[in-house]
């Protein structure tokens, strides 16, 4: 009998709201086919498949990929958020803005952050990364419609997480496995003893994930890399996917055989088609070598064989499919609006299946744990942390890029390892953990970066993303702009985040364009940011005025508390 | 979805503000906070829906670093929460200026300005929040007016998602959602289309839902909307079709009008309205209604129609071109769009007369023919629009005052050949259960409805039953709303009804899916059915209907594994000649599957009209008394006499309205009493009813407005409004709900019942009834149906029938547990073959008409097209066309067509469908300046004497100008 309740206390009522299968991949077809999406299609569609023309005004109205007016024959767009605002992208976007201005071939905007913080000021012509110096040849190219095909080229680095000498050693762990010479729990009891967290900024102890999704009795279940990082100065996943596309299939397939999943899914977001292309390339080789199929060889059983799917889903944009809960509901279909939570993902995720989902980071690291062991992971770690961590590094920088290091290394460490502060300024400020943390004084440059001491910091380990800020820059302008970026990447589903972001975000830029410091800012602000913090559904509402207000008190405004 | 229910039979214990509470496991907090009595704020929730947590108003501490949502967040063994610290409080109103930064002002917000609950701003009283200035405002989302009944003001919505989980969860009409992303977003229609243009069906249900001056209402005909507590409220009944929601008006007094209505809790309807419930009530305070009774001027006969329409000269060929206008309405003789009778050209043939004058009238000229004739030459129209009182007394006035069973309603027109069939397979013509027991059902079949139209509140109850898992199968050879929420969809072609059942049980009973325990202890006759559709294997069932065989199987299997069954059926079953069988197939479906008297199972016949089940079960049809009795029985007779103190009832079956229209042409019936119905537009090949009534003798006509019938009356009289007379109403669902006066009738126009009664007594009947409160207490007396219920304990909801205790109890959703209403208390299976319908296509006629209603229209239009808001939405006459065939003509949307069948010919624009099948074509048929039943046949069910609607023999022209 059916039944009127929710089924699972916590469920929304979006849950199972759109019977049927995703309509984002045919929407993805008519944009591949005709290159936008006219009404007649639109409606087309709706006939065909019996579903309303609103589910699908609502999915090309959020997600940016989708567009309903013809594209021009180039699409220029230049990033404005943290990272390469430190790298003069104002006046890039201005120059760009001018010069273009009047060109009926190119349609120019600024652009949320797009993961190549490294060389930024960063810009996408016609969906492919390029540097600013290259832009032109690519725009010129593009005018004639041509694209180029780019494939991400492996910095040929050897990253000390990877324990394979050669590439005929790659997937040791996950054959041991199948062989039934190492059992799948073995390996989360090994994760759990590690103490390895979540790489992608909450650092949910990986081992405890595992166990916990492998402890559901519903099935199917699935898994989940995310592969979605977006956050401005976060790009440590991208170079990890060039770089290391085995060592992250490896930790996902042995995610799925711990847990019992046969479904996985690489959800990368659609700036990264080099990097996709790298890891679709991988799926392949994995799929002719028999370690992907619908039935793989087992050592146990009855010899059938077990079946191990990973398929790559494409993000169609937008920072917040980075939210666990929104990138299942981006997977089925929906609006990439974050979840109520409880439930998790682990317990009511993809189709309401209990889902591991892990980082690109974190999946990265479970062969070499698997293979080395715990103690030599946690041997790895600087001081009292564990393991090895990436951080991608950026802003006034002289060497910008990925860097592996020991947890627990200084910021100081790192800072020196990228060559320090650029032009040999000194340091003015640090995020340590991407944009949603909060920002650190040039008198906190010793601390540790690791979960505990950057939280008593009061700041966060995040994302793996060390912003520099020189001396002399405007940190509220700086603070600002992050703010900017979580107004402009909000879904809008919940009230704190959708408006206060929005009225917080015009407060400050009316108290910037009008001369004003941090000294004066609307202690309105300091109360945005607490009901923000505390009633946002997500992380992007409850941090997004967080750096702003860590601003404030480190440049020691007068606060109410 | 494989989905781990909760344990329900489980409950958690928790602790909130101090109190420890004791909730079922997986109760919300805010509901174990709401049955504790503490009060916690929302905008976003309402119970009615689930829940969304987007407003983030109800907020409780739970001891994490952030809040959690109330209204989302389930109740946890040991929790302990805080609902309002000085800090959740803050937060609130926080959020509560944050919403308040860009709302229109208080002094010219919709709501606030209206009716005056704007729920935001009550919170904003709550906080002592003035308002709007404590953050930059960003005011100019814009505003949507399109829509002839509904407001939008962007910025007043606070996208709550209400609205959003209204028009899809609750409504299925999957209209509404949000567009755009973070502060940008809004609520948009379809494709972000203006809300009139999109496929919003204006049931008004996001306007009930929404608490700020985002959706409000319109105010109709400048009644200014306004708080309820300035406004008299009437509860009562919907007067439109059978699923009987209950609603309240909120009368004006000053202004003696109607300013809205809204959904009225029930335990059928459950506060839903469709748009004719919300928005369709003015027709009574129309200009032309009746308010003196009407006499014909001498010089006015011989009789004859009185307007230049309804003689028929519009739909000669050689009249077509003068005068027409691409809308397909004629400007001659400056008739008013919208194509009612013309008062101007019909009015000057009566006269003025006094009621008493006027009745003594109709007396003397019915006993006169009554005397001359004897009882066959009179015989009277009841409707199924007016009350079970008006219906009672009316065809008590028939036989006792006429001695004659020749009174009938549109029942006939309707399901009398699903009645039928269902009286001969299980002794009861009334549902067996309820449409909301459809939520109980593992599957449900919808066959020959279009639901969403014609019965759409309940058709709301059928979408979401699948979204809550029922599996819907949709057989109709149109694929309108409901083959968008169908699971299976079957596109049969018309009249293979027959056909594709016996398909279907041919493969339950080769797979052996029947109920071998239900068929031997609680069915007759099974052997013969199984013979019979053993000639239908699904091959032969797909030559004939069109559907292919591997869906025939599908379907089979998917009903014949269902533990709980459900069939609903519409006027695509029984308008059929071969309406009585298609019935008997759904009967037998059921019965062989042990699919009757268990909850979730059984068949339900979605009656049409408001009243139909009501009229029927009052006796106003040719073949029954009161609780159909058999009218020829002697034993039911002799009771009668009895019971009405009378000598001399018919001892014969009377005529039905088919058969009375044929019976006059022929000077058998010369004199006929109409309450309320319109055969002229109702009854099939008009021109044959034309001549009909031109051929009485006497015709008296009681109604609101001058109809077509009405033209050939000799006297009119002024009658009242649905809505300005108590009475009971019994719906769908065998529920008797009371309605209520809500305006005052206008002129002399008098209470229906009152004019029969009049009538009685010049006839000599004697009658002395104070109201309906007596008649309903006679009539239960003679209806053992009916039994217990009395105006006393309907109660604001109604009660179903039969009930043994309607003092605490609703009544009997589920019949026929232990056995069936027959003599021997079991079903009887009855065989059909498949025939074909008497007019098929031809070289000359190549199309199959169809005809229907549309969703914001009522039969023949005398209420609805009077109707600002629902002529606003449909004004015109549309004959809807497959893509491929109006291709074919080169017909596109809007052009005007000629469509001809062998009885007529008649005009009006086409409507390219992809909702038509090719070689169909649909004619709603309440235009009469494109009357559909110009062109349909009079042939009628053997049985059920119902005429064949759904089926006749057409050409489509195109008409250029």
């Amino acid at each position: 009998m059916p039944d009127l309740a929710p089924r699972v206390p916590g469920v929304e009522a979006r849950a199972g709201k759109f019977p049927g299968p995703s309509l984002i991949p045919a929407l993805h077809a008519i944009t591949e086919r005709v290159g936008w999406l006219p009404r007649e299609e639109l409606v087309a569609l709706s006939r065909e498949v019996h579903r309303p023309l609103y589910e699908i005004e609502g999915l090309i109205s959020f997600y940016p990929h989708f567009r309903t007016t013809p594209p021009e024959r180039v699409t220029l767009r230049v990033c404005h958020d943290l990272s390469c605002w430190l790298r003069g992208a104002e006046d890039r976007i201005a120059e760009a803005r001018q010069r273009y201005a009047r060109d009926p071939d190119i349609e120019f905007t600024e652009c949320s952050c797009l993961g190549r913080c490294d060389t930024g000021p960063s810009v996408t012509v016609n969906q492919t990364p390029v540097t600013l110096a290259r832009a032109d040849t690519l725009i010129a190219a593009a005018r004639n419609g041509s694209a180029p095909d780019v494939v991400a080229v492996p910095s040929a680095r050897r990253w000390p997480n990877d324990p394979y000498a050669s590439a005929a050693e790659h997937y040791g762990v996950l054959r041991d496995v199948l062989s039934g010479a190492l059992p799948p729990g073995q390996v989360t009891a090994v994760l759990a003893e590690s103490g390895l967290r979540g790489m992608g900024g909450a650092g949910f102890p990986t081992g405890r994930k595992w166990e916990l999704v492998a402890a559901q009795v519903a099935t199917p279940k699935y898994a989940i890399c995310n592969a979605d990082e977006s956050e401005p100065g976060t790009f440590k996943d991208r170079q990890i996917l060039a770089d290391q596309p085995h060592l992250v299939l490896e930790g996902m397939l042995l995610g799925m055989l711990a847990t019992g999943a046969e479904e996985g899914w690489v959800f990368i977001r659609h700036e990264y088609g080099p990097e996709e292309a790298v890891v679709r390339r991988e799926i392949e080789h994995l799929r002719e070598t028999g370690l992907l199929g619908p039935a793989v060889p087992t050592g146990r059983g009855n010899g059938a064989g077990r079946r191990l799917s990973v398929e790559v889903f494409t993000s169609p944009g937008g920072y917040i499919l980075g939210e666990e809960s929104a990138l299942i509901e981006c997977i089925e279909g929906h609006r990439g609006e974050p979840r109520n939570k409880p439930p998790f993902p682990g317990v009511y995720g993809l189709h309401g299946q209990p889902t591991l989902m892990n980082s690109v980071e974190t999946l990265a690291h479970v062969p070499v744990i698997a293979r080395r062991g715990a103690a030599w992971w946690k041997e790895q770690g600087a001081g009292e942390s564990a393991g090895l961590k990436f951080f991608a590094v950026s802003g006034h920088v002289e060497r910008p890029g990925v860097y592996c290091v020991p947890m627990g290394t200084t910021a100081r460490q790192l800072l020196d390892l990228a060559g320090g502060v650029l032009d040999g300024r000194r340091p003015g400020a640090i995020q340590p953990g991407g944009a949603s943390s909060n920002f650190l004084g040039p008198g906190q440059l010793d601390v540790p970066l690791d979960f505990g001491s950057l939280r008593e910091a009061g700041s966060m380990l995040g994302s793996g993303a060390l912003v520099v800020m020189a001396e002399g820059t405007d940190l509220l302008a700086a603070a600002t702009n992050v703010l900017r970026f979580f107004r402009d990447e909000s879904c809008g589903k919940c009230v704190p985040c959708r408006v206060g972001s929005t009225k917080a975000h015009q407060i400050l830029a009316d108290h910037l364009a009008a001369g004003g410091g941090p000294d004066d800012v609307d202690a309105r602000i300091t109360e945005l940011e607490q009901v923000m913090r505390r009633t946002s559904i997500c992380g992007l509402g409850q941090v997004a005025l967080g750096p702003v207000a860590s601003v404030l008190r480190l440049t020691g405004s007068p606060d109410p508390d | 979805m494989a989905i781990t229910a909760p344990d329900r039979t489980g409950t958690v214990t928790l602790t909130i503000d101090g109190r420890e509470v004791t909730a079922t496991e997986g109760s919300t907090i805010w509901a174990a906070a709401k049955a504790a009595g503490i009060d916690i704020p929302v905008l976003c929730h309402d119970e009615r829906y689930d829940p969304v947590g987007v407003c983030r108003m109800c907020v409780v501490d739970v001891g994490a670093p952030a809040f959690a949502a109330a209204c989302v967040r389930a109740c946890e063994s040991g929790m302990q929460v805080q609902t309002a610290t000085p800090e959740i409080e803050r937060s609130r109103a926080v959020l509560t200026e944050m919403l308040l930064a860009d709302q229109p002002d208080r002094e010219h917000d919709p709501k606030q300005a209206t009716t005056g609950d704007n729920e935001l701003l009550a919170l904003a009283d709550r906080f002592g929040l003035t308002h709007n200035d404590a953050l930059p405002r960003a005011r100019g989302r814009g505003t949507d007016f399109s829509s002839p009944v509904i407001a939008v003001d962007h910025d007043a919505c606070i996208l709550c998602d209400r609205c959003v989980r209204a028009c899809d969860d609750i409504q299925g009409n999957d209209v509404i959602g949000r567009s755009g992303k973070g502060y940008a977003t809004r609520i948009a229609f379809d494709l972000s289309d203006p809300m009139g243009a999109s496929s919003c069906v204006s049931c008004g249900e996001c306007v009930a839902a929404c608490p700020t001056g985002a959706l409000t209402n319109k105010p109709l005909h400048d009644v200014p909307i306004r708080p309820r507590t300035d406004l008299d409220a009437v509860d009562t009944v919907c007067p439109y079709c059978g699923v009987g929601c209950a609603l309240t008006y909120y009368v004006d007094r000053d202004r003696g009008a109607i300013s809205f209505a809204e959904g009225r809790e029930q335990p059928g309807s459950h506060g839903r309205l469709c748009v004719k419930g919300r928005y369709g009530w003015d027709y009574a305070a129309s200009a032309q209604r009746l308010t003196r009774p009407l006499i014909r001027r001498e010089e006015s006969y011989p009789k004859g129609a009185l307007s230049a329409d309804v003689r028929g000269e519009l739909a000669q060929p050689d009249h077509q071109e003068e005068g027409r206008t691409k809308q397909g309405r004629s400007g001659k003789r400056g008739r008013k769009p919208g194509g009612l009778v013309d008062y101007a050209e019909v009015m000057p043939h009566f006269r003025e007369a006094s009621w008493d004058e006027a009745l003594d009238l109709v007396a003397r000229r019915l006993t006169e023919i009554h005397a001359a004739g004897g009882p066959a030459a009179i015989a009277g129209f009841g409707s199924a629009k007016c009350s079970n009182e008006e219906a009672y007394l009316f065809q008590k006035l028939i036989r006792t005052g006429f001695h004659t069973n020749n009174v009938d309603h549109c029942t006939r027109l309707c399901h009398a050949s699903s009645v039928a069939a269902l009286f001969e397979g299980i002794g009861s013509g009334a549902v067996s259960t309820t449409y909301g027991d459809v939520i109980n059902a593992d599957v449900a079949i919808v066959t020959g409805s279009n639901s969403t139209a014609n019965h759409p509140v309940a058709s709301t109850f059928f979408k979401q039953a699948r979204r809550r898992g029922t599996t819907v199968i949709y057989v109709d050879p149109r694929a309108d709303k409901m083959a968008d929420h169908a699971d299976i969809y079957c596109q049969l072609k018309p009249g293979t009804d027959v056909a594709f059942y016996n398909g279907v049980m041919h493969e339950i009973i080769r797979l052996d899916l029947v109920d071998h325990d239900y068929i031997t202890r609680r069915t007759t006759n099974f052997e013969a059915l199984a013979q019979t559709v053993r000639d239908y294997p699904p091959e032969r069932a797909e030559q004939i209907s069109g559907v292919p065989a591997e869906v025939i199987r599908r379907v089979a299997r998917v009903w014949g594994e269902a533990g709980a069954g459900v069939i609903f059926w519409g006027m695509g079953i029984s308008q059929h000649t071969t309406g009585t069988d298609n019935a008997r197939c759904l009967i037998a479906l059921c019965a062989i599957t042990g699919n009757i008297g268990r909850p979730g199972s059984g068949l339900h016949p979605l009656r049409g009209q408001n009243n139909v089940q009501g009229a029927s079960d009052m006796g106003l049809i040719p073949m029954f008394y009161p609780d159909y009795a058999k009218a020829d029985d002697p034993g039911v007779k002799a009771r009668f006499e009895q019971a009405w103190g009378t000598p001399d009832l018919d001892p014969k079956r009377g005529l039905t309205v088919t058969e009375i229209i044929g019976s006059a042409l022929k000077g058998g019936v010369r004199g006929m009493y109409m309450l309320g119905e319109n055969p002229f537009l109702s009854d099939p090949n008009i021109n044959k009813v034309r001549k009909a009534l031109a051929a009485l003798e006497f015709l008296v006509v009681q109604d609101i407005f001058l109809t077509e019938t009405a033209e050939f009356a000799d006297v009119i009289l002024p009658a009242s409004s649905y809505l300005e007379k108590d009475g009971t109403y019994t719906n769908t669902d065998r529920r008797v709900q009371l309605g209520h006066k809500v305006l005052d009738s206008p002129g002399e126009a008098r209470l229906d019942w009152r004019v029969v009664q009049d009538l009685a007594n010049r006839i000599g009947l004697g009658w002395d009834y104070a109201s309906p409160r007596e008649i309903f207490t006679e009539m239960v007396s003679v209806i053992p149906s009916y039994a217990n219920l009395s105006y006393d304990n309907l109660g604001p909801g109604g009660k179903l029938y039969p009930n043994p205790d309607p003092e605490h109890s609703d009544g009997t959703v589920v019949m026929f547990g232990e056995r069936f209403n027959t003599d021997d208390g079991l079903a009887h299976l009855v065989p059909a073959e498949w025939l074909p319908a008497k007019e098929l296509p031809s070289a000359e006629y190549p199309f199959v008409l169809n005809t229907g209603r549309m969703l914001e229209h009522w039969h023949t239009g005398s209420m609805t097209r009077r109707s600002y808001a629902l002529d606003a939405i449909a004004p015109k006459a549309l004959v809807f066309v497959h893509p491929d065939d109006a291709a074919e003509f080169g017909l596109a949307d809007g052009d005007l067509a000629r469509v001809s069948s062998r009885r007529g010919t008649i005009e009006l624009e086409v409507s390219v469908s992809h909702r038509e099948a090719r070689g169909n074509c649909f004619i709603p048929f309440h235009f009469r300046e494109a009357a559909a039943n110009l062109l349909t046949i009079d042939e009628i069910d053997p049985v059920g004497k119902i005429p064949e609607f759904k089926f006749c023999a057409v050409r489509i022209e195109a008409v250029h100008a």
